[in-house]
């Protein structure tokens, strides 16, 4: 779902930039001294996973991509801060590497998909956790989905709110809420439903391994 | 790269470039800004340009077509707002692989050691996925003479997605415990801070039972 590079307006992107500044320095507090020669490993290779996900992406009419994240299962092994950090990261790597989203996207698709999607994986999962675990993980994972595609949808669709011409011809990304909202909803729906199963795989993985953190 | 620029002057000078080109809506700047960016990447510039058009052709592909024809139906279409975006598009991909193809990013990166380190294991573990993933393609081909079935991919694909978590995890680690043998990590991280107060001096003494030194009392 990640946002293309040039779609946001300056107006959307660099408070987007100042929020997320905001919370990468809440993120990376005693980063170092939660790191250690355990979490590392684990860490590097759920990002890398993440990262292989991410790639593997269709363009949605909506001006957005659908693509598995990866984000629920960073967030239910480590927590929401490392999650947000180890996905900004892989976007940031994305974009550079591949085109994949972009520098001027990068904050608000580091706060939909690293910071709301993770921490609403771990809210479901706590909340949910007591009924049934595999259910929790599932539902976790669909909403980490879910939501940042809300999000993305929302700032994409009001681009032509916020930046047009005095004529009303958009500046940045064209298509408002009535077209965005569906377009990316819809087919996130059924991309959630295959990160929840991708999700309850490597979660039954990790706990074979006693990773588990959430 | 320029001798005496930095790479994290670079790293600016390109977020600059980004933010600056999102303030245009004249394509005919993006226009000439596109060919002073083509004549300055150097020889690598028309296959920075190439990975640059590919990389944007997909959504830009549908963005401008979904526009087009909704647009059309409203009767509100502009072809210089296709031109815009396309070119802005174009340009921001332009200088990213541009910054990319000049600029070692672990470099930039080193004036936050805690974003040095972040990036340095994940690029590695980055790498270290591609080889695997490119190991274990090349080993279930040479080991099919004819197209596998379905269901053996499926398996395969199994496999191969338990067995790179794990042999992942490995590296990791090994890369983990080398950064420990260089001192990475804080292993005095939670003993209490030696501030004057809790400092007898003149002689150091370690407060916490738990920690192992080789240091004796005078």
């Amino acid at each position: 779902m990640h946002i293309p590079d040039g779609f946001l307006s300056p107006q959307t992107y660099l408070p987007a930039y100042a929020a997320a500044g905001l919370a990468w320095a809440w993120a990376a507090r005693g980063l170092r001294r939660t790191l250690d020669e355990e979490t590392v490993p684990r860490l590097a290779a759920m990002t890398a996973l993440a990262y292989g996900l991410g790639l593997v992406m269709v363009p949605i009419p909506g001006g957005s991509s659908g693509h598995a994240l990866g984000v629920a299962m960073l967030a239910l092994l480590f927590g929401v801060r490392l999650a947000f950090l180890a996905y900004s990261l892989v976007l940031a790597l994305q974009s550079l590497l591949f085109g994949a989203g972009g520098i001027t996207a990068l904050a608000v698709n580091a706060l939909a998909m690293g910071l709301a999607g993770s921490a609403a994986a771990v809210l479901a999962f706590r909340g949910l956790r007591r009924l049934n675990e595999t259910a929790a993980v599932a539902a976790a994972a669909w909403l980490s989905v879910v939501l940042p595609g809300l999000l993305v949808a929302l700032a994409l669709g009001v681009q032509p709110l916020i930046a047009h011409k005095e004529d009303g011809t958009p500046l940045f990304f064209p298509f408002g809420l009535s077209i965005t909202l569906p377009a990316v909803l819809v087919p996130h729906f059924f991309i959630g439903a295959g990160e929840a199963v991708l999700t309850v795989l490597v979660w039954r993985f990790a706990k074979a391994r006693k990773w588990c953190a959430a | 790269m320029v001798r005496g620029v930095k790479a994290t002057h670079w790293l600016l000078a390109y977020f600059a470039a980004v933010v600056a080109v999102t303030f245009i809506h004249a394509p005919w700047l993006l226009v000439a800004l596109l060919v002073v960016a083509l004549a300055m990447s150097g020889r690598g510039r028309w296959k920075i340009a190439r990975r640059a058009v590919l990389a944007g052709l997909t959504f830009n592909l549908a963005v401008s077509l979904g526009y087009a024809a909704v647009a059309q139906w409203q009767g509100s279409f502009s072809a210089r707002y296709l031109m815009l975006v396309n070119l802005r598009v174009l340009l921001l991909l332009f200088l990213g692989f541009w910054f990319v193809a000049r600029v070692n990013l672990l470099e930039a990166c080193r004036f936050s050691p805690t974003l040095g380190f972040v990036v340095t294991l994940a690029a590695g573990q980055i790498g270290a996925f591609a080889r695997l993933l490119r190991d274990f393609r090349l080993a279930f081909a040479s080991r099919n003479a004819a197209a596998p079935a379905l269901q053996d991919r499926a398996r395969h694909a199994a496999a191969q997605a338990v067995q790179l978590l794990d042999k992942s995890v490995c590296m990791a680690a090994e890369t983990a415990l080398a950064m420990r043998s260089r001192g990475c990590f804080d292993d005095y991280a939670d003993l209490p801070a030696m501030t004057p107060a809790n400092q007898p001096a003149p002689v150091w003494r370690p407060r916490h039972g738990a920690v192992r030194t080789s240091y004796r009392k005078p």
